[in-house]
């Protein structure tokens, strides 16, 4: 019985690592955002990332 | 156990009445009956003698300890048909405590003498050994029929209770050195005393198994702890899991050849930029447009920057020219060295790369924002993206999902043992591996190397 379970466990487990390589899954977050409009091409600067004005770590030893 | 074999026939009893009591006696076991106890004064008689000549009397309330198996019954063990005769409990002393176990004494005409003992709802199924086990002088193990036993404990045992009738000369109070040795499920037992050694061989029994074959109502006595020869109800199940664990890891370690064998890795973009960190226009760019081609897969981004004793960081938007869905992140280059009293050190790096996961095919452009300290000059820096990159990290977690359950088994089986060494009086051994081979759980006590060697067995192919 553990056996059979183990063993649904593990094909599990590898079916989906096999399905996360596949469509590239990641452990990484990213913001989607959806209609960025087409005028950014010609005009960067009016787009807004969510990650702006980011605290900076500007240390060193 | 099963319904077939021998049975003691119809029951021919003979009619007796004890000599102490007038109560009537019953003799189940004929001739070969050499003690019997009356059931009513507790007077131990000599049933070879035709005027049952009181032995011993002994003390005690009739309903002090009554058998679980009232004698007279009947159960089926390994295919023959038994008769409960005799009942005694016998206690040993461990650090001035009493512990006593309960043997029930069964006999078939044709088969002989056979005994169930119990303790704490344990039960073991007990005869009396043909051939004498291998040992040497001192050993703590011994050898029967290539199988090895490992001592478990040696006690001064003494009868302190009797019922029925006995193919011995029976006594309250008489005593005998008993040692066990054990290789679940099966116990080798010795008793010594001034006259003989007497070795019986006993297989533990489910308390389930006992009701079942004698037909008892009820439910029997739930089993406290862990018994001496109690088989782990993990011992298969841990061979069975690593050898899957085993067999997984080795797909997973095809899986990982295979997907770096035949990912893309295709480099879709790269170019180097610089960026004026005293200049005061827009620093926001567009990239030119590169396609994403193949399935929906992951993109990893490259970013490196010639930095020393600085940072830079980038707010990458990477959009579908078409859907307008952008995938939206910053990352921070820093890099930093210098020396001090320790010597010279560094730290951060100036390569920084990240994944975006799950990126449909199609065609896309980089919005990039460099930010970074104002007037540090000008900091050069390249962007390279590369499509369908394997992802190391998710075979490390399917490692560790394998290895956990496989891990936790292991941990449960070991703490099994560990409760039933406890009660050694040898607990202490280094449950070394002297038992190289299959199903001695006891070779395995107690000891990561012992499990080790148990996971060696397990992927042992050949076995």
């Amino acid at each position: 019985m553990m056996r059979n379970v183990f063993f649904i466990y593990g094909l599990a487990i590898l079916s989906a690592l096999a399905l996360a390589e596949y469509r590239g899954w990641s452990l990484n977050r990213v913001d989607e955002l959806k209609n960025v409009p087409k005028s950014v091409r010609d005009n960067p600067g009016s787009y807004r990332s969510v990650y702006g004005y980011y605290h900076h770590y500007t240390g060193g030893k | 156990m099963s319904s077939s074999g021998p049975t003691p026939g119809n029951p021919q009893v003979k009619a007796l009445n004890c000599p102490g009591c007038g109560a009537a006696l019953t003799l189940r076991s004929f001739s070969q009956a050499v003690t019997v106890v009356c059931e009513s004064c507790h007077s131990i008689l000599d049933a070879q003698d035709p005027r049952l000549k009181i032995l011993q009397k002994f003390q005690v309330a009739t309903r002090e300890d009554p058998p679980l198996i009232p004698l007279g019954n009947r159960g089926t063990i390994r295919g023959t048909q038994y008769e409960v005769i005799g009942f005694q409990r016998r206690t040993i002393l461990v650090d001035g405590v009493p512990y006593s176990w309960h043997e029930y004494l069964l006999f078939n005409p044709f088969k002989g003498f056979r005994y169930l003992t119990e303790y704490n709802g344990h039960w073991n199924d007990v005869s009396v050994l043909r051939a004498l086990p291998l040992s040497s002088p001192g050993a703590s193990t011994l050898n029967y029929l290539g199988q090895t036993y490992r001592l478990f404990q040696t006690a001064k045992a003494e009868t302190s209770y009797v019922l029925g009738e006995f193919p011995w000369q029976v006594r309250v109070g008489e005593t005998a050195e008993v040692s066990d040795y054990i290789s679940p499920p099966r116990v080798i037992s010795s008793e010594k005393t001034d006259k003989e050694i007497t070795w019986s061989m006993g297989e533990y029994l489910a308390g389930r198994d006992v009701w079942k074959a004698f037909k008892l109502a009820g439910d029997p006595p739930r089993a406290v702890g862990v018994y001496e020869n109690q088989p782990s109800p993990l011992i298969g199940h841990v061979k069975a899991v690593w050898k899957l664990c085993a067999a997984f890891l080795v797909a997973l370690v095809v899986l990982i050849i295979g997907f770096y064998a035949t990912a893309r890795n295709q480099q879709v973009f790269s170019q180097s930029y610089s960026f004026n960190t005293n200049g005061k226009t827009e620093a926001s760019f567009v990239t030119d447009v590169f396609e994403l081609k193949g399935h929906t897969s992951d993109v990893e981004l490259r970013t490196q920057a010639n930095l020393d004793n600085n940072w830079i960081y980038l707010n990458y938007a990477l959009i579908n020219e078409d859907t307008g869905h952008a995938y939206d992140f910053g990352r921070e280059v820093s890099y930093y060295s210098g020396y001090d009293s320790d010597g010279p050190w560094t730290e951060g790096s100036q390569k920084d790369s990240v994944t975006i996961p799950s990126v449909p095919p199609g065609n896309y452009y980089l919005r990039v924002e460099p930010e970074s300290e104002y007037y540090r000059g000008t900091i050069y820096y390249s962007i390279t993206l590369e499509r369908d990159v394997p992802q190391f990290g998710f075979f490390g977690i399917a490692a560790l999902a394998l290895l956990i359950p496989a891990g936790v088994i292991t941990w449960k089986f070991m703490n099994f043992e560990h409760l039933r060494w406890a009660e050694s009086d040898y607990g202490n051994s280094d449950g070394s591996d002297d038992n190289h081979g299959a199903g001695n759980a006891a070779a395995i006590a107690g000891g990561i190397g012992a499990v080790a060697g148990l996971i060696g067995n397990a992927l042992d192919i050949d076995e």
